[in-house]
């Protein structure tokens, strides 16, 4: 029964049937980018387990195939008739590709990605994901500090209730909105929508594809303060005026922001450079002067494209930047990945047992010939 | 083979000793598009954009000298039928007759162009994307009329080096200098003067103060304390423009060609040999076109979509050199003349967009993964599509010489071989890929279109030879799968680009979506076509010899 079962998941149809099958997902996958964009594809097609094709029939999606892919070379290295001397080349060669399909997984489960987007002369010490997004409470009545309350993502679920006793907040989530457009009110509305839903609406409008594009908002309902502060409020990312209330006699600001992983150490923008080729609009180079404090002490570093900066387990990029009336921002992709030295090592192991498989057959070969 | 060294060594002289020409008008410098090259190509890149063409046969004018009689003669030269426009709708929306050459003067034009200013005033504020072919083309005409009246008077000419103190490496046209009265320094001055004094006796027709002007021009350009340009590489590139290797090579490719098919009719065995001979003549021309376009911009073969198709025509190429040399049965040739010749006329509809050797955006400026990276994955390509070739003659011989068993053992095995090469390379050029990417984006992976493209020719290869591998494919069905690869590779080199999606979208065009579908369409006839063909002529053939 179960060399039988091993018979099976070994069996080198798995690989074609399952290298077939991601053919079709990396396909259909890239098509699919046109319409929907570079990451709901990649949410949908690869980075799942399954997905649904015309939203009722179940497909296995990029990591199943991948998975499976992962067990049946995993197990087909295991066969008797592999272990021999002259196939000491290929078992290397097979046992780097693994180690490569090992790595995805480590990348694909344990990797954490961001941005950090920096003003010319500031300093910053979060990341800002991508696409979660945090609603945060703000106490500005405490002596001598701020007090940080922050909901995230998993509790912003449209139709969620969320009680916080220490303040004896109580938030109903009316809606999410993807993609925000403001309009402003006609007609006077209802004392239940306060500040800046008194005069402006929150209306949803079509998604852009990438979603980093995409302005997001919330509506929540207030309750609990004991005086008029109860009631509707909406917030959108990037928001600049924010309505202070106040709560039980304390002052308060609400944010809705991006979800920000703090570092233990912070980023000084210095100077931002941007160089052209003479003459054109093609850029040429692009590169930020920053300095990277830790424990007070700075250190300066260029970052530049092909040229990023490694400290601790993060990697930073230079991905972007903002030029504003006001002035430059640069904008650095931030990396957490614990895979990244998989490709490294198994490529070169590859490369040592192609070469290993190459010398050992060669002789045979040009024997062959002879 | 006396004979064959001495021809050898005088092309090769004659290809090296280029560089002890004289210096001439077309090799002035002068700086646009980002970068310094010779009056000849900045000549040559306008006149195609204006005339569709390089040079004027109807008056029998090269691109440099059109551009010298425009600057002198403004008057005349705006009178020249220069702008061919193709678009009956354009001519008609600036007021004129639609006629069969379709040409039209700067005089012409301009009067009718006034008179749409609205029009184009509305185009231009619209995003590019969601202008019409109509409007493209419009607004690509408006701008070229009036490229063409600052080249007149001058001021897009950039021809004068800035002073070494000068913040921004631009240069600067003679225009600017009258405008807006900036001293010139030393070196600038004589530069200046040796120029009026060759226009002054170009418009006198003085040859010989022309010739000591140029000389005095060099002279001047050396004098720069700075290495702002290479003068050698100047005049290479005006060199390689006149010659137009790549155009030698394929004269060589379809003269050899054709020699092949007299030899496969004749019994005399040197035709092969001959044929041989000069495939190798066109292939020295072609390498030597790479490599000079690599000397002049200083960086790897392949850095662009033009590069890329001379260089996997040039790996292609190289293997079927090598497969004739040890076949000897002129199946090498045949299928590089053939590829060579294809990859050439697809290469000459890229080079007809303009300047073939332009700079780079910021995330590809890195000679190191351009050459590791790029060759890796072109080099990739052009295997593949040698095992893609090679599967198709396979198929094709199947059916021809279905009973001639060790034949056909041989041509897989050459087909075995050459997929295992391109496997290699595309295997580790994806992964090369990868680590670009985790360098300068900090992912290894981000299924982007083109990383996918080049994922789809590993994945379909690992396939094809596990399949092989494992017995579960025949060789008829390997070389089927080999013939089908050539699709996928088409898909990753030019399909990508046409979803203008992700971090890779560079390089998209029209018209090639067109020919991608064509080529897909007939790949598919011809393969299947041919393996249900030698299928049922073995059946045929088992039945007769049983």
């Amino acid at each position: 029964m179960i060399r039988n079962i091993y018979k099976i998941i070994s069996s080198p149809k798995i690989f074609v049937y399952t290298v077939l099958w991601l053919m079709v997902l990396v396909f259909f996958g890239t098509l699919a980018q046109k319409d929907i964009g570079l990451y709901a594809s990649q949410m949908k097609y690869f980075s799942s387990f399954y997905f649904l094709f015309y939203d009722f029939i179940p497909l296995p999606g990029g990591r199943l195939t991948l998975t499976l892919m992962t067990i049946n070379l995993g197990t087909s290295l295991f066969k008797k008739n592999l272990w021999k001397f002259k196939k000491i080349g290929i078992i290397i060669l097979h046992l780097g590709g693994l180690l490569l399909l090992l790595g995805g997984g480590v990348t694909a489960s344990f990797s954490s990605e961001g941005n950090m987007v920096i003003d010319e002369g500031s300093t910053i010490d979060f990341i800002d994901d991508y696409h979660r997004m945090e609603l945060c409470f703000v106490n500005l009545s405490l002596a001598d500090s701020l007090e940080y309350t922050v909901f995230d993502e998993e509790l912003l679920n449209e139709g969620n209730n969320i009680k916080y006793d220490k303040i004896g907040f109580e938030i109903d989530i009316i809606s999410r909105i993807k993609n925000t457009r403001i309009q402003r009110r006609i007609t006077q509305v209802d004392s239940l929508y306060k500040g800046f839903l008194k005069e402006f609406v929150l209306l949803p409008k079509e998604p852009e594809k990438e979603n980093t594009q995409n302005r997001p908002s919330i509506i929540f309902r207030l309750k609990g303060s004991q005086n008029n502060a109860d009631g509707i409020y909406g917030l959108f990312l990037g928001q600049k005026d924010l309505d202070i209330y106040e709560f039980k006699n304390q002052q308060f600001f609400t944010e809705f922001r991006k979800e920000r992983t703090y570092l233990p150490f912070s980023v000084e923008l210095i100077d931002f450079k941007k160089v052209m080729h003479p003459g054109t609009n093609v850029a040429k180079s692009f590169s930020s002067e920053v300095n990277l404090i830790e424990s007070n002490i700075p250190r300066r570093v260029m970052i530049q494209m092909n040229e990023p900066l490694r400290h601790q387990d993060y990697t930073f990029f230079q991905a972007s930047f903002i030029e504003e009336l006001s002035g430059e921002s640069t904008v650095l992709a931030v990396v957490k990945n614990y895979g990244r030295l998989f490709p490294y090592i198994s490529s070169i192991i590859m490369s040592v047992g192609l070469l290993v498989h190459l010398l050992f057959n060669l002789p045979r070969t040009i024997k062959k010939k002879k | 083979m006396k004979y064959l060294i001495k021809i050898t060594t005088i092309i090769i002289f004659t290809f090296f000793t280029h560089n002890l020409f004289a210096f001439t008008v077309g090799d002035i410098p002068i700086q646009d598009e980002g970068r310094i090259k010779p009056l000849d190509t900045y000549a040559r890149n306008h006149l195609l954009a204006f005339h569709g063409k390089r040079s004027i046969a109807e008056l029998d004018l090269s691109a440099t000298d059109w551009l010298l009689n425009l600057v002198l003669n403004p008057a005349d030269g705006k009178n020249i039928k220069i702008f061919n426009i193709r678009s009956p709708e354009v001519v008609s929306s600036i007021f004129l007759d639609w006629d069969l050459k379709h040409k039209y003067s700067f005089n012409e034009i301009l009067p009718g162009l006034r008179n749409q200013t609205p029009l184009l005033k509305m185009i231009d504020e619209k995003p590019a994307n969601e202008r019409s072919t109509f409007e493209k083309q419009l607004l690509e005409l408006s701008s070229n009329v009036m490229r063409f009246e600052e080249i007149s008077y001058l001021k897009s000419l950039k021809l004068i080096p800035p002073s070494i103190d000068s913040p921004n490496e631009e240069w600067i046209s003679p225009f600017e200098f009258i405008l807006e009265g900036v001293e010139p320094n030393d070196y600038q001055g004589k530069i200046l003067n040796a120029l009026q004094q060759y226009l002054a006796s170009r418009m006198e027709k003085d040859n010989i103060v022309m010739e000591s002007s140029l000389s005095n021009y060099e002279v001047a350009l050396k004098s720069i304390p700075s290495s702002l340009f290479n003068i050698d590489n100047l005049k290479r590139e005006r060199w390689l423009n006149q010659v137009n290797l790549f155009y030698i090579s394929l004269a060589f490719y379809i003269l050899s060609f054709i020699i092949l098919g007299i030899s496969w009719m004749s019994k005399f065995t040197y035709t092969r040999l001959i044929s041989f001979l000069i495939l190798l003549f066109g292939f020295l021309a072609h390498t030597y076109g790479i490599i000079l376009r690599m000397i002049i911009m200083n960086r790897p073969p392949v850095s662009t979509l033009y590069e890329s198709v001379l260089f996997v025509s040039f790996i292609v190429l190289l293997f079927s050199i090598i497969l004739e040399f040890f076949r000897k049965d002129g199946l090498g040739i045949f299928v590089g003349t053939v590829a060579g010749a294809i990859f050439h006329f697809v290469g000459f509809g890229y080079a007809n967009d303009g300047d073939t050797l332009n700079m780079l955006v910021a995330v590809l400026n890195s000679n190191f993964w351009l050459a590791t990276h790029v060759t890796t994955i072109t080099m990739g390509y052009g295997a593949s599509l040698v095992a893609g070739f090679i599967g198709h003659l396979f198929l094709v011989e199947s059916v021809r010489e279905s009973t001639n068993k060790k034949y056909l053992k041989s041509i897989f095995n050459n087909m075995f071989g050459v997929t295992l090469v391109a496997l290699f390379f595309t295997l580790f050029g994806t992964i090369l890929g990868g680590i670009w990417a985790d360098q300068s984006w900090g992912r290894f992976w981000g299924w982007d279109p083109k990383e996918n493209g080049a994922l789809l020719i590993v994945l379909w290869q690992l396939m094809i030879i596990h399949m092989r591998l494992s017995g579960l494919a025949k060789p008829i069905d390997f070389a089927l799968g080999m013939a089908l690869n050539n699709i996928i590779v088409a898909i990753a080199w030019f399909g990508v680009n046409l979803l203008q999606v992700g971090l890779h979208s560079y390089g998209f065009d029209d018209g090639v979506a067109k020919n991608l579908f064509i080529f897909i369409g007939l790949e598919l006839l011809f393969s299947f076509g041919m393996y249900f063909w030698s299928k049922t002529s073995m059946k045929n053939n088992y039945s007769i010899n049983r």
